[in-house]
Parts: C-alpha cells; structure tokens; sequence
C-alpha cells in the first residue's frame, strides 16, 4: 500500500510536470499578448494590460513603428495550400489503402515507397525538390513545388489512417450489396464510403494540419510567395512584438471553434441515434 | 435451373471443388451438407460470383455465367453473418438493392416503399422498419438479411449456413418459417450447412459434400436410408460405423467377426443407432457383437444406450420410448448387440456402397 501510494504521488507530479510543459508556452504567450503597446516588448513585467497587439494585429491600430505582420495573404495561401493538399493526400490515401485490401505483387515495395515520403527529413527534400526544380528550370511556387512535396510528404499519413480503417472493415457488407445487383462503384459510394467516413475526416485532419505548419520542404520550394509558417519565421529575424502572440491566441481560438463545432456535430448526432434507441424500447413495450 | 459442371477451385494447390457436377432445379429447396473444410462455402461463393473458378461451367437457364460479375448474376445470397449494413434503418437495407441495382432500379419511392413493406411483412417484421439494425435482436437481424435479399426477387436464394448463429429455440422456428417464406414466394433455395439434422429437416432434396466433391444427391430420405458413401454415413450422425477388412466372406473388425452376403469385399460397416438389437443371444446366422454397457442417454421421446466392444469402440444403440419402456443395465454389464443382416450397410475399397445384390468385388 505504502508503495502505491509514493507511485501515485510520483505520477501526479509527473502529469502535472508533463501539463505544465505541454501548456506552459501558450499560457506565456497569451499573457504577453496582452502587453502594452506600443513601446511593450515580449517580456515580462507586463507594463500596463491592454488589447492594443490585438488591434495592431487586426489593422485597426494606428500607425507605429512596428510594422504590420506581413500575414495577410501568407494566411490565405496557407490555408488554400492545405485545403487542396488535404483533399489529394485524402483521395490517394484511401484510394491506395483500398487496392491494399487485396494482395498483389510487389504490395510490399509499394508500401515502402509510399511511407518513405513521412520518413525522408524534410530539409533534404525540400533542398533536393528545390535543385531539382532549378535543374529543369521550372520556377519554384507555393502552389507548384512545395505542392508537391506536401502530398508527398502528408499521403503517407492518410494512407495508414485508411489502412487501419480497412483493417477492421467487415467487407462482407459490400459482398452482400453486390449480391442485390449494386454495382462495385455504386457500393463504394453508398455502403463503403459512409462506413468508413470517420477514417476519412481524420485523415482529412492529419493531412491538414501537417500541411498548415510544414516549415522546412516549404521553406526551400515555396519561392517568393511565402506561407504562414514562413512568414511568421521571417519577422523573427527583424524583431519581435508581442504582435506575433496576439496573432498566436487569435489562431488557436480559431481552431478551438472549429474543434467545438466537431464536438457539437458529434454530440447531437449520438443523441439522435440514442433517441431512436429509446423509441424502440417504447414500441417492444 | 442452374446446371454446374466440373467445377474446380484451389487454394494454394490444395482443391476446395474438385470437379463438381450438379443440377439445380426451380422451386426446390435444396440442402447442402458437408463437414467444415468440405468446401460448402467455396462453392457458394463460385455460384454467387464472388470467387473464381479454376475450371468449369455454371449456366443459369441456359445462360453460361461462369465469368460474370457478381452483381449481373441476379442471385440472392444471405450470409452467415448477417452483412447488414450497419448505416441504415432496417427499411432502408431491405430497400437498398431494389434502389440502387444496376438492372431495374425501382426510382418511385412509393413503390418502392410499398414492397419493403409487404416484405417486412413476410418475414415478420412489419413496423420494425425504422429502427436501426444495431437495435434490433440476433432472429430480427436473420430476417432483415432474408428480406434484403428476397425482395429483390433473385433466381436463386444461396444461404450460407443461415441458422448457424441462432440459439436453439429461434433456430427450430426459422426453420419452418424459412420454409413458409420460399414456398410463397416459389424461389429456389440452396441452403448450406454443417448440421445433419438441419439439411435433413429442410431439404427437398440433400446434397453431401465430401472434399469437395458431391457425393450423394438425393431426397434427406434416401441419404439418410441410404448413404452412398462411408463417410455419408458418418455425417448423418446415426450410424454405428465399424472399420476392418472381409476375410473369409466375413467382416472382420478388432475381436468381431460379422457375417456378409456371399462375394461381398467390404472395408466398411455400418448400422442404424435403431437397428441394433440389445439381448443375451442372437438369432441364428444374425451379425452379434458383445459389449459392455457404459451409459444411457435420455433424450425425451427416445433413449441411447452405449456399450464398449471388446476391442474399445462404441456401440449406440437407439430405443424409441413409444414402442418399448426405457432398459436399466449395470455398469459394464455384458450384453449381445445384435442386428437384422439386411439392416447393415456395406461399403468397399473406394468408400463407396456396395450391394449384395449387385455382388460387389471378390
């Protein structure tokens, strides 16, 4: 008992230890977004508490000066460059875990080169991609190059999310809907797809995300038309203001809304199907 | 009608169908028996389309439909595990394939509604059709999958071992409704299943499966009266099954020497649980073993008895209660087991039956 009991107490320091590093950053930074501006800078002591990084960082401060972030249209870019990444990388990777349901000849090297592109680092791609480009003088851009080695680099991880999904699927069910006349295509559309639409949204997820904050393939393949990641990276270089915090905050709500979203969806959609449940409890009774 | 010949399909060299001939007629239902690995679910599947054959035909009125796509064969095929769809209300899975099949697509929704609901009716479901089917029971589940494949009207209704899952109580009522069911709406069934009493209950006619070959077909009367084969026999699961040699026009197996009809060569015994006689000495010139009284087991309207030979195999001996009152043995009391010559059943070389009256082989 006595020994449990050091264990436990070990272990909630541990976890404590372990929430504090994990969250300790953005607590940090959330207070110093509320720096005063513009003379504050990103340190403590907080001179005076105001709001005045999140205007600035809005464009409704006047002028100063720090400089606007440059994020504008490297938000844009990023978002567009992971959303169409995020749909090909999702496609290829359920398309290529479906002809993985099958053994075929030389499935196995075909699985290594597919994951090779999560294990490659990421430096010496975006190098290799960037001479390359130069080689065969096609010019390096945001929505080309870095492209590319973001579906290469975020395939692998939808891939192996489908995979796991098909592993556990019954396939039996699409036997059964063929069996009634329905076409393969049309099976795959009505039965397959809606059974294993869950895989896809976190593959959809995984492939976004990665892609969102990918720094250094796009660092070296992106030319001059930056990203978010890079753009923010860029202003490190000159100076930093608690500007970059507030912008920091203001994202993560973001996602936190989107995360909330999700969360309702799901919530209210268990409690339809939780209704429906009791309805038939009622109707036997 | 559905003629299948020289069917044949492997796994890794090792045959599943080897060269398998069979006819199936319209409205019938057919049974098929085989033990498990005998291949009764390959050649479900081959039928269905859902494997390929390496060799031989399948025609469908006349239509050869070896290499055609599942979903153009217009076969049902109920699965042992159900398969339902797990997204959809029970309406919707047993509307699926009349909504969205290839061929003949019902597009009206009233229509289509109408006939879900008259096969709701059918398999005894109706006003379950909105409830989605991870809320529905083991028996309803069965049925959802019956009239899924039923309503699309199929040539053939191929049941993959359809009562497996099912505790006994359910099991013995879907076997009358199955009946019910195919025999309203006139459709074939080819009804697979490794249970003897199963195929015998429900078949119009039987077929065995033994490595992947059929080896008897005939109505479940003859194949139980009759089994071709040694191992029918052994599958029907009522017949006591000696093995042994013939030396001197007799069947020698361990201690016992049986009598045999002149110029029968048998390499295989058998005789009815019922047949066998249990008394102190055997009427002349009748085959007679003697064993040791085991154990009974009381089964309601009948009795089994069990006595060990002298070598250490097992009689059962089979009383019908409606023609005789229960017998008390001591334990490994001695008694002559004995039977009526014209009630056994002889098997040669190859397995296969041999006849007294056709003399077999010297």
């Amino acid at each position: 008992m006595h020994h449990l009991k050091f264990l436990r107490g070990g272990l909630a320091v541990y976890t404590a230890l372990f929430i504090a590093f994990l969250y300790g950053p953005f607590v940090v930074m959330g207070i110093l977004s509320f720096q005063k501006g513009p003379e504050g800078g990103p340190q403590f002591p907080i001179l005076e508490w105001s709001t005045y990084w999140y205007r600035h960082v809005l464009g409704f401060a006047p002028p100063s000066r720090v400089a606007p972030l440059p994020i504008g249209e490297a938000l844009v870019r990023s978002l567009t460059l992971a959303f169409a990444t995020m749909v090909v990388s999702t496609v290829l990777g359920t398309l290529t875990a479906q002809a993985f349901r099958e053994r075929f000849r030389g499935s196995g090297l075909v699985f290594y080169l597919v994951v090779l592109g999560m294990i490659v680092p990421g430096v010496l791609l975006g190098l290799g991609m960037a001479l390359l480009a130069n080689n065969l003088g096609i010019d390096r851009n945001w929505w080309s190059t870095a492209f590319v080695l973001h579906v290469v680099y975020t395939y692998p991880f939808a891939f192996l999310v489908m995979l796991a999904i098909f592993n556990r699927f019954d396939r039996s069910v699409e036997e059964a809907s063929w069996m009634l006349g329905v076409t393969p295509a049309r099976t795959f559309r009505k039965v397959t797809f809606p059974m294993i639409f869950p895989g896809v949204l976190s593959a959809m997820l995984f492939a976004f995300t990665l892609s969102y904050d990918e720094f250094p393939r796009t660092l070296f393949t992106a030319g001059s038309d930056v990203t978010m990641p890079i753009a923010i990276y860029g202003t490190f270089a000159v100076e930093i203001h608690p500007n970059l915090f507030a912008f920091g905050v203001l994202t993560t709500l973001f996602s936190f809304a989107l995360l909330s979203v999700y969360g309702i969806l799901m919530a209210l959609s268990v409690r339809r199907a939780r209704m429906r449940a009791t309805g038939i409890q009622e109707e036997i009774a | 009608m559905m003629e299948i010949g020289g069917l044949s399909k492997s796994y890794d060299g090792r045959p599943a169908i080897a060269d398998l001939d069979l006819m199936v007629a319209d409205d019938e239902y057919l049974t098929l028996l085989g033990p498990s690995g005998s291949g009764k679910s390959t050649l479900l599947r081959l039928i269905a389309g859902l494997e390929r054959p390496d060799r031989g035909r399948i025609l469908l009125n006349g239509e050869d439909i070896t290499h055609k796509p599942a979903h153009l064969r217009g076969l049902g095929f109920v699965q042992q595990n159900y398969a339902l769809f797990p997204h959809m209300t029970v309406a919707q899975n047993v509307g699926f394939g009349l909504a969205n099949r290839l061929v003949d697509p019902v597009t009206d929704p009233a229509e289509l509604g109408r006939r879900v609901d008259a096969m709701l009716d059918l398999v005894g479901l109706s006003g379950l059709g909105g409830r989605m089917v991870s809320q529905i029971s083991g028996g309803q589940k069965q049925r959802v999958s019956l009239a899924r494949t039923l309503v699309t009207e199929p040539r053939i209704c191929l049941l993959d071992e359809p009562l497996g899952a099912l505790d006994a109580n359910l099991r013995e009522r879907m076997t009358v409704e199955l009946r019910r069911i195919r025999e309203t709406l006139g459709v074939t069934f080819l009804h697979v299943t490794g249970n003897e009493a199963e195929a015998l209950a429900m078949g119009d006619r039987m077929i065995v499966l033994d490595g992947g070959r059929a080896v008897q077909v005939a109505p479940p009367d003859e194949v139980f009266g009759r089994p071709a084969t040694a191992r029918v026999a052994r599958f029907v699961n009522a017949y006591n099954l000696l093995e042994g040699e013939t030396r001197d026009g007799a069947f020698v197996s361990g201690a016992d020497r049986l009598p045999l009809p002149a110029g029968v060569h048998a390499r295989a015994y058998a005789v009815r649980h019922d047949a066998v006689e249990i008394g102190d000495q055997a009427p002349e010139g009748w085959p007679a073993i003697e064993g040791r009284f085991v154990t009974a087991e009381f089964l309601g309207s009948r009795v089994l008895y069990f006595f060990q030979r002298r070598d250490g195999g097992i009689i059962e001996v089979e009383r019908h209660l409606s023609q005789s009152d229960p017998l008390r043995f001591a334990q490994g009391e001695a008694r002559v087991l004995h039977w009526d010559p014209a009630a056994a059943h002889l098997f040669g070389e190859d397995g296969r039956r041999v006849d007294a009256a056709q003399g077999g082989r010297a």
